[in-house]
């Protein structure tokens, strides 16, 4: 088990997690992108003023929570199969495209 | 396609783990499982979140238009208010509900703290951090439990119009996920205070972790979209 | 066929064992029976179990053809009414989509693929089982609406709202949309099980792109699935909670859009159907390079060619909505994205065809039903291509230019694939082949009766014969083809079941000789899994292959000489590894998958007829999931204690291939 241990090692994406400290701004950084948005919706704007950065906040919010909090910064960094990285971006993408589709068929009748 | 060979090492085959670090996306079986499960999930909630964008504007456009088949199921003010407003905005109590979002956050912190804890063997942070994780949860429920009770006592119900149908479905199934996630860490936790949680198995409770983030990130997603954007 | 030899308990005197076995169930300790069977998590016993049922849903599905067929051959007939006609054509094609094309895919990935991978079983074998259970029970559960619902009735894709409770008030709707829930998980839990077998559990030196062709078309096909349930599975909730709780998804009176259901439908349904071909694509694809004695054609270009239809697969759902009422602009979109996806597909009809060119051939039934693929996929492909263009298909649509149309690719094309697999295969799985003579006679007679069944719908539909109408009159002119098709499907039928009659006969045949083994590699194949004696033994493999190249065990037989001339070394008999199960370590059956699977039907009838029941059912969900994740480790007195950890979201590791695997400690 030990040589086994000592090649885990070698290997081993665990040299790369973040410090406590660097889960914490995570964690503040993402508290004061809700707090941005939730003032952002007050403010009394409209239109593509108002939801433009709404998603741009919640885009970095997401990427905040998965990069950091879900270790896929790390993973697609390290991992040399990039089948990984691109099943996964590959549902996101399908996800928001197929639906987005949709959405435009209804909402515009294009 | 990228073309990888998986190390000699394995060959011999008796020490190979399946915990990643020989298969050819360092990934064990079930986090692998658990990334497709959430791929699948993205498909899911997308759906949910779709669904409720188009049934929502087809109600306050009904609302709008003066439709009396809609306006008959939610009390008049409201009515007005939605009208006014061209959106379904007057309901929702954005503070409160940040709150809720706050809380969220914090039980992905507590969560990614629970997984290091238990990577460098602190099996009483993990306890901690676990627990933590699963109140924050809880507490984000009863939020929404809270929530959903306000607005059936000002009008809207789960059958009496699209709107109600389309909200209630959609962070009724959040609620669900969450719920279940929270079922996952008291599991946990027992298994950990009887012992049998240990630093070799880190890695289940990075999984359970990866789950909870999605979950988390679901939520993100929605409160943007449902609550901040009209 | 023991998997455990020694009863659980330990002699008397010696203290118990560390871990102790939760509650009531143990793990199951049979050697033989129905049992066996019940508690399994061998990934072959899994796929026989799936082609099984497979075949007790064809014979359903068939029945269901051919009452429509007689319903139809002459006009004005009351052979059914209208009401049972709406029923069967539905359930006809119900049954047949999701519980004969979609588990016989299942029943051959399950099978072959892990074999051809070279690992010892899937990485998850008891959701693998339960993934079965489900599928198997969730069916049954939907073909109890015959007599309990009166069968749903609303067309296979059920549109809103007249899937609704105002339009369709019995409980036939419900039947459908929750009883095929239940078949979904089975698909989605065994799409998550397949991909992780195949990214990680492949031998040693196989990289991706020396997997067998058959291998990456399961790949993509559990790709398509893994994302397209779910969106099944929303429409199939929305519509519960129209019909159940009183939502108003689909009420249009509260200003609700009818095409969200097809597009929600579609968006599954049209990867659905690239996940019923695929399949049957890497079947042909294995067995044309078999028995022209040639690889295969542009290995690399089959390989992306697959992929890219699984891409596109997802840009063309609207063209089933041409006439729905979408917008000019999606009309066009989805028609010139149509036309695209023709050309992976050409490219592989191409690809089949130039590897046939200049081998040399062997005519067996096997390779005769996968030309028969190729060439009528080429006609259902052609009559695609001409609904891709949308003015025509506002002609052709909802009428048997359709049928016939969908009829030519997936029983032309994916059950002829199946067919042709099935012979393939028969040898490796049961230790004796299929009878040719009957299989030349099960061919020809699928072949005739197929195309005089649905070679003259191109012509009814052109001649505008609707859809899903339960009769016609005579001045309309349908009269003369419709008897013709009616006949064509009674020969196809028989066709169809010689299958099972040569099975029959050929079993017989065989144990009269004394059961004699065919040996591993009867065909000399070209892929892993005829390197092991048939029938494949219970572990697979002695030891882990050791890959170099694409058809790697066909190049172990076969070398090239100095003047490029290709000379045999080897035989696969002599290369085949004997089949010794010493040292290796099995994963052990359990009952969990089984009463979980069943738990699901209970809240399913819940649902319909008493929400109380949805109580005990949900409990015993969590009941199972606990057991599941909790019961003890299999070989409790082997001397490596190894156990399967079952951890709390019912993933377990069901090991790599290469004998005992150090797995974590079970929870116990």
């Amino acid at each position: 088990m030990t040589e086994l241990a000592a090649h885990t090692e070698a290997h081993d994406e665990h040299d790369h997690h973040p410090t406590e400290g660097q889960y914490w701004l995570v964690f503040v950084a993402l508290v004061v992108l809700t707090a941005i948005e939730v003032a952002w919706s007050f403010i009394g704007l409209e239109g593509v003023a108002l939801v433009a950065p709404l998603i741009v906040m919640m885009i970095l919010k997401f990427f905040l929570v998965a990069g950091a909090f879900m270790h896929l910064y790390f993973d697609l960094k390290i991992l040399n199969g990039r089948l990984f990285s691109w099943a996964f971006f590959g549902a996101l993408l399908l996800a928001i495209g197929v639906y987005f589709v949709v959405f435009a068929a209804f909402r515009w009748e294009i | 396609m990228t073309d990888v060979a998986v190390p000699a090492e394995v060959v011999a085959g008796h020490d190979a783990h399946d915990d990643g670090h020989h298969t050819s996306l360092g990934l064990s079986n079930t986090k692998l499982a658990m990334w497709l499960f959430l791929g699948s999930e993205c498909l899911l909630f997308g759906a949910l979140i779709s669904t409720y964008l188009l049934s929502t504007a087809n109600f306050i456009g009904e609302v709008v238009a003066g439709n009396p088949t809609v306006l008959a199921t939610i009390p008049e003010a409201l009515a007005e208010e939605f009208a006014a407003e061209g959106s379904v905005s007057p309901i929702f109590d954005i503070p409160f509900t940040s709150a809720s979002s706050f809380i969220l956050l914090m039980s992905s912190l507590t969560m990614v703290l629970a997984h290091k804890a238990i990577s460098e063997g602190n099996y009483k942070n993990l306890r901690i951090f676990l627990a933590t994780t699963a109140a924050l949860g809880a507490s984000f429920i009863a939020g929404q439990v809270y929530e959903f009770t306000v607005f059936f006592r000002e009008g809207i119900t789960y059958d009496g119009n699209l709107f109600g149908s389309a909200f209630f479905t959609l962070t009724g199934f959040h609620g669900v996920h969450v719920t279940g996630g929270i079922l996952m860490l008291i599991s946990l936790l027992i298994v950990s205070f009887r012992g049998k949680l240990q630093q070799d198995r880190a890695e289940t409770v990075e999984i359970v972790g990866l789950y909870w983030h999605f979950v988390d990130i679901v939520w993100v997603l929605i409160f943007t979209i449902v609550y901040l954007i009209p | 066929m023991a998997i455990i030899e020694e009863p659980l308990a330990l002699p008397a005197g010696e203290p118990g064992p560390a871990v102790k076995p939760l509650g009531v169930f143990t793990r199951p300790r049979e050697t033989t029976g129905l049992t066996t069977w019940l508690t399994t998590v061998d990934h072959k016993r899994i796929g026989i179990m799936y082609g099984a049922a497979a075949m007790f849903f064809l014979v359903i599905g068939g029945v269901a053809a051919l009452l429509i067929r007689i319903q139809l051959a002459t006009p004005n007939n009351t052979f059914l009414s209208g009401d049972a006609y709406n029923r069967i054509f539905t359930m006809h094609g119900t049954v047949m989509v999701f519980l004969v094309v979609m588990p016989i895919g299942a029943a051959f990935a399950n099978y072959m693929m892990p074999i051809q991978v070279g690992a010892r079983d899937v990485a998850f074998p008891r959701i693998n089982a339960f993934s079965f259970w489900v599928f198997f029970l969730g069916g049954l559960m939907l073909n109890t609406s015959w007599f309990l619902g009166g069968g749903a009735n609303g067309g296979w894709f059920n549109y809103a709202p007249n899937n609704g409770i105002a339009f369709s008030p019995s409980t036939g709707i419900d039947y459908w949309s929750i009883g095929l829930l239940i078949v979904g998980f089975g698909s989605l839990t065994g799409a998550i099980n397949l991909i992780t077998t195949v990214i990680n559990l492949r031998a040693p030196g196989m990289s991706l792109m020396k997997m067998p062709v058959f291998v990456w078309m399961t790949l993509v096909t559990q790709f398509l699935l893994l994302f397209a349930i779910p969106v099944l599975t929303v429409a199939q909730l929305l519509l519960i909670f129209d019909r159940i709780f009183d939502a108003n998804f689909f009420n249009v009176a509260q200003g609700a859009d009818p095409l969200l259901w097809q597009h929600l439908f579609w968006v599954f349904g049209h990867p659905e159907v690239y996940l019923m071909i695929l399949p049957a694509f890497g079947i042909v694809s294995e067995v044309i390079p078999t028995f022209a004695r040639k690889p295969i054609f542009g290995y690399p270009f089959m390989v992306f060619s697959g992929v890219a239809i699984g891409f596109m697969g997802w840009g063309v759902w609207a063209h089933h909505m041409f006439v729905a009422g979408i917008g000019p602009l999606s009309v066009t979109a989805f028609s010139v994205a149509t036309m695209f996806i023709a050309v992976p597909t050409g490219v592989k009809i191409l690809n089949w065809m130039a590897t046939l060119w200049g081998g040399r051939l062997i005519l067996n039934t096997a390779m005769l039903f996968a030309i028969g693929l190729v060439t009528q996929f080429t006609i259902g492909g052609l009559s695609g291509v001409s609904h891709a263009i949308a003015p025509s298909d506002t002609q052709q649509t909802d009428t048997y230019y359709i049928v016939a149309h969908f009829h030519y690719v997936l029983f032309g094309g994916a059950l002829f694939g199946f067919m042709s697999g099935l012979y393939f295969w028969w040898p490796k799985v049961f230790g004796h082949k299929l009878d040719e003579k009957i299989g030349k006679w099960n061919f020809w007679l699928m072949v005739v009766g197929f195309n005089v069944t649905f070679g003259p719908m191109h012509i009814l539909g052109l001649q505008g014969m609707p859809r899903r109408m339960q009769t016609y009159d005579t001045v309309m002119g349908f009269n003369f083809w419709n008897m013709i098709a009616t006949i064509g499907s009674f020969v196809l039928a028989v066709g169809t079941v010689l299958v099972l009659w040569n099975a029959l006969v050929s079993y017989r045949r065989w144990k009269a000789a004394g059961s004699p083994n065919v040996g591993p590699d009867p065909w000399d194949g070209r892929t892993l899994e005829w390197s092991v004696q048939s029938p494949t033994p219970e572990h697979n493999f002695d030891e882990s292959p050791a890959v170099t190249s694409l058809d790697d065990f066909w190049h172990r037989k076969y070398v090239e000489d100095e003047n490029g001339q290709v000379r045999r070394v080897a035989t696969g008999d002599e290369l085949a590894q004997p089949g010794n199960p010493e040292g290796v370590h099995l994963p052990a059956p359990s009952y969990w998958p089984f009463v979980l699977a069943a738990a699901l039907p209970i809240i399913g009838y819940g649902l319909i007829y008493n929400l109380w029941l949805i109580i005990p059912g949900a409990l015993l969900v969590m009941t199972a999931l606990y057991g599941w994740a909790l019961e003890p480790a299999d070989d409790l007195d082997l001397p490596d204690d190894h156990g399967h950890g079952g951890d709390d979201d019912d993933h377990d590791d069901g090991g790599p291939p290469g004998g005992a695997a150090e797995e974590l400690e079970t929870v116990q």
